[in-house]
């Protein structure tokens, strides 16, 4: 090949910089003291900004019209200036007239040709030349192939979690991720926590060896029933498990990847790797449709001894709560906004903002799912390039991994899932009968009478 | 003042002109030999040594010379580490290597071929320098198979090279493109006729089997049972400690092939059994309906050639639903040999180190004697494929001699599969004798025999034990996961069958 002198620059370039930076930070270290604490910057943490910067106007598509697919397209217009939802795809048409109406009531018209339905419809949508930004927010089952579009489209991308329901899907996530990073294309996705304030300058504390190294670990999402659907007259298999999405596995990848994620994922950035393997446990006592389980436990093993207690369970009137818990060498934590010496004193609180009698609320004074948007219009308006797309694929996987093993009964290893050809799929998604399976798993085998 | 010219060259001055004459050489020679490195770096000197026509021809005609961006990458850009991976010493070692060839050796002679095969074009391309180039894994045009490829590359513990996928991409070869081979196999000629029957056998005696609804037959020879000694002894020359104890085995009676499966017989499985996708593969597994193996990638006759040429590159498993299917479709219980079996057969009634005379010593070319006065080959390689008259590739059985039983090709070749699973200390659980072992009751990989055509002479004596290598030969295969049916990384694997005896027959 001949000489490639833009990589040349691009080299020199890089190293400048990297010195100026080794100078800056030795500046900064004699400024501050000789503190050999690390910067939110140098731990790789998004930055709290108050709004998103001005810029250029910012036009994104909403691809999937449900609840949480307006809510995001909400947070997203609140999180700065001139952000303007301009098309939206959806399976359904009901959903679309729904979203177009909550719009509507803000004045924010959404043009009639922009909107489509369908299965196909999310292509329809990305084909727009001025839509600069899709907004994912359909069952899991299709992102994977709604993020491949998005990233052949040029287009920035903010994607609710979970990302994918198999180890096909998160591979295909991956993959897109490390193609949007080559061209330059930001991705941010709903995994809130990690822009919720609190978690951010818990983790910073723990980072800099508030509680030493972590040495064992919990998280749970243990809550009432969440929605279902009973199938309507009139409606095709695909229509009825489409509108019941979140009661099956080949459409939601069951509630442990849904909403426990969150949790997994927390662990796995506190600890700072994903787990090597998985054993666990659950079932199904309550649930009604669908092919879910409504609780596991499952035991992550994260190698040199770290194992992580995970639980969840959706049945009404039990024991509820949600949280992480990391016990460290010199301390404890609960990853939000506390971390404990030994001894059970607090040694470190973060501060909430004060309402107006002057009492600590208990939240951050910017809601993490408009402080996510906030940081992808950020990245897009300034340059400072983001991409969460690979660190929730994994963090899906892991979930993923724990599903397998509590269906199974077999412990299952990250090497073994991540190459794994689970692929939970229908051969073809169309409206109409679906040939498929809706047996709940049964871990092991049967009893020899 | 007047300065003696004499006085320039005397005293303190004098060191003043050493140092400055050094430095001119000094500058000199670095300037020259920045030229050196650069002028012996061209294309046209490399060529200029390099005679052998294909490589210019085929590097013309590759992706790196001529593509849609007009970008021509030169020889030693891929041949080559780029500065700073050690590029001078590489440099240094391959041009010791070329000139020493260049005037003693005739490039006529060299096996090209063998050379363009992953594990020799391994030591002459650089994974530094692809990827000073190709700095993007992920383009947006990569396929889903080639994401998993880079995905697979990137987390793999296993070294794996971009040439493992990218063999032809540097010098054009048709017969090596890595893709999914649907066509693999459908392209035999159809013969004239097809055999409607398998042959009955009434007497213990040699036959040749047809195999129903093809036009593929292969002989199958009566091996009487027996009593003989496995393994060898201490004092056999260059003899592995998995080889001992030696240990008297009891074997009985059975037919088995006079070949290793070749394609004509393997591809009549292929056809009959071959499955599009794995997922099938696994759901239909009884045994009216046999699953066979998925497509391959890329050729697994590795462009050598199939008709009688021995079958290769199949997984273990492959080989033995081919039994399962060999059996159902004869009527007859077809399996892989027992490791006691094998060697049995492979001896022939000798206890010597090879079923014919000779000493491993005086055959093998490893060795510090051995390199500078050549091993004495004479008996050796009427016998046996292996490294020194194999050209690295397999050769079809009419190349050697039978053994005492009537056997061919068991020592060298390929390397066989056995049923037993392998285990170093297989050996020395026996006491005394032992009537049809067949090996340790649990295991990870199989026991595989008799050497092949890449084996040194030690390695083809018929009590040296080798075992399948599963991770190892898969590195390349990109799917996830890999094959079940195919090794993408073994070229010298094959097997042979051998036929249990009827009760009833005398």
């Amino acid at each position: 090949m001949e000489k490639n002198n833009s990589g040349i620059n691009r080299r020199r370039f890089l190293e400048s910089t990297a010195l100026a930076g080794i100078g800056l930070l030795g500046a900064s270290a004699i400024i501050s003291g000789c503190k050999n604490e690390k910067d939110a910057k140098a731990l790789g943490l998004p930055p709290i900004l108050k709004g998103a910067p001005k810029g250029k106007k910012l036009r994104a598509g909403l691809v999937g019209a449900g609840n949480r697919g307006a809510g995001a397209a909400m947070n997203f217009i609140s999180s700065g200036p001139d952000l303007h939802i301009v098309a939206l795809a959806d399976v359904f048409q009901d959903r679309i007239d729904e979203c177009r109406d909550r719009f509507a009531k803000l004045k924010r018209d959404i043009p009639v040709e922009n909107c489509f339905t369908g299965f196909d419809a999310y292509k329809k949508l990305m084909a727009l030349p001025d839509v600069d930004v899709v907004i994912l927010a359909t069952p899991p089952q299709f992102r994977p192939e709604h993020f491949k579009e998005a990233v052949m489209k040029n287009k920035h991308v903010f994607m609710e979690k979970p990302v994918a329901v198999d180890p096909v899907g998160i591979r295909s996530i991956i993959a897109s991720s490390k193609k949007a990073a080559a061209i330059g294309l930001n991705v941010v996705t709903g995994t809130q926590r990690r822009h919720q304030e609190d978690y951010i300058e818990t983790y910073k504390q723990v980072a800099n060896g508030a509680i030493g190294k972590p040495v064992s670990a919990r998280a749970f999402w243990n809550q009432n029933h969440v929605w279902f659907r009973n199938r309507e007259e009139g409606w095709d298999d695909m229509t009825y498990m489409v509108r019941n999405w979140n009661n099956f596995c080949w459409l939601c990848g069951d509630h442990i990847l849904d909403t426990h994620v969150h949790n997994i994922d927390i662990i796995n950035w506190f600890i700072g790797r994903q787990p090597e393997s998985a054993i666990g446990y659950g079932g199904r006592a309550r649930r009604l449709t669908g092919d879910q389980y409504d609780f596991f436990s499952i035991d992550f093993d994260y190698g040199n001894g770290v194992f992580s207690h995970s639980m969840c369970r959706q049945i009404d009137n039990c024991a509820n709560g949600t949280g992480e818990f990391i016990m460290g060498t010199e301390g404890y934590t609960n990853c939000v906004n506390t971390i404990w010496n030994m001894d059970g004193s607090i040694k470190w609180k973060f501060e909430y903002p004060k309402d107006e009698n002057g009492n600590e609320t208990s939240m951050p004074k910017i809601s993490p799912y408009i402080q996510e948007h906030m940081h992808l219009v950020h990245a897009i308006r300034t340059g400072e390039y983001v991409n969460y797309g690979e660190i929730t694929a994994n963090s899906t996987l892991t979930a993923i991994m724990a599903r397998t093993a509590a269906y199974t009964g077999r412990k299952v290893t990250w090497e073994e899932i991540f190459k794994s050809d689970m692929d939970l799929g229908p051969k073809e998604i169309a409206f109409g009968p679906v040939d498929m399976q809706f047996e709940v798993p049964i871990p092991g085998t049967a009893h020899k009478a | 003042m007047k300065i003696p010219i004499r006085s320039l060259f005397t005293g303190k001055r004098a060191f003043i002109w050493v140092i400055i004459a050094g430095l001119i050489v000094g500058i000199a020679f670095m300037f020259a030999g920045n030229k050196a490195v650069k002028y012996t770096s061209t294309d046209e000197y490399c060529i200029s040594c390099h005679v052998h026509p294909v490589a210019d021809q085929s590097w013309k005609l590759s992706s790196h010379h001529d593509n849609k961006a007009g970008i021509i990458v030169h020889c030693a850009e891929c041949h080559l580490p780029p500065a700073g991976h050690g590029m001078l010493f590489a440099k240094a070692k391959h041009g010791i290597i070329d000139i020493y060839g260049f005037y003693f050796k005739d490039s006529a002679q060299y096996n090209w071929p063998a050379k363009r095969k992953l594990e020799l074009a391994k030591n002459f391309v650089y994974v530094e320098s692809c990827v000073k180039c190709h700095q993007n894994l992920f383009p947006k045009t990569l396929t889903t198979e080639g994401e998993n490829a880079h995905l697979n590359f990137m987390t793999s513990k296993a070294e794996v090279s971009c040439l493992n996928c990218h063999l032809d991409v540097g010098h054009y070869d048709p017969k090596n493109k890595h893709e999914h081979n649907l066509n693999f196999g459908a392209t035999v000629a159809p013969n004239t006729q097809v055999y409607t029957e398998p042959t009955p056998v009434t007497t213990f005696a040699n036959f040749t089997e047809k195999i129903p609804g093809t036009s593929a037959s292969f002989d199958m020879i009566a091996i009487p049972g027996g009593e003989f000694r496995m393994g060898s002894p201490k004092n056999e020359p260059l003899r592995k400690r998995d080889e001992g104890p030696l240990h008297p085995v009891k074997v009985s009676r059975f037919f088995m092939a006079k070949i290793e499966v070749s394609w004509d017989e393997y591809l009549e499985f292929f056809k009959a059994t071959s499955s599009q996708g794995r997922k099938e593969a696994e759901e239909n597994e009884n045994v009216d309906a046999i699953s066979g193996p998925t497509p391959p990638w890329g050729a697994p006759d590795q462009g050598w050639g199939k008709g009688t040429r021995p079958a290769i590159t199949m997984s273990w498993k492959a080989a033995n639903v081919y039994c399962q299917w060999l059996s159902k479709v004869t009527g007859k219980k077809y399996r892989l040999p027992t490791e006691a079996e094998w060697e049995y057969a492979a001896r022939g009634g000798t206890r010597t180190p090879y079923f014919f005379e000779g000493n491993p010593k005086k055959f093998t070319s490893e060795g510090f004697f051995r390199k500078i006065i050549g091993p004495d080959t004479a008996t050796i390689q009427s016998n046996v494929v292996y490294k020194v008259n194999s050209l690295m590739q397999t050769k079809e059985p009419a190349a050697v001699k039978e053994n005492p039983f009537g056997l061919k090709n068991m020592l060298g070749n390929v390397y066989e599969f056995c049923s037993d699973y392998y285990s170093p200390k297989a050996y020395s659980q026996f006491k005394k004798l032992v009537v049809d072992p067949r090996g340790p009751k649990r295991g990870q990989e199989h026991v595989i025999r008799g050497g092949s055509f890449k084996s040194d002479a030690k390695d083809v004596r018929c009590a040296a034990r080798d075992f399948t290598k599963t991770k190892a030969w898969l590195v390349t295969d990109p799917q996830m996961p890999k094959s079940v049916w195919w090794y993408s990384d073994c070229s010298d694997i094959g097997f042979r069958v051998v036929c249990e005896v009827d009760e009833n027959i005398k």
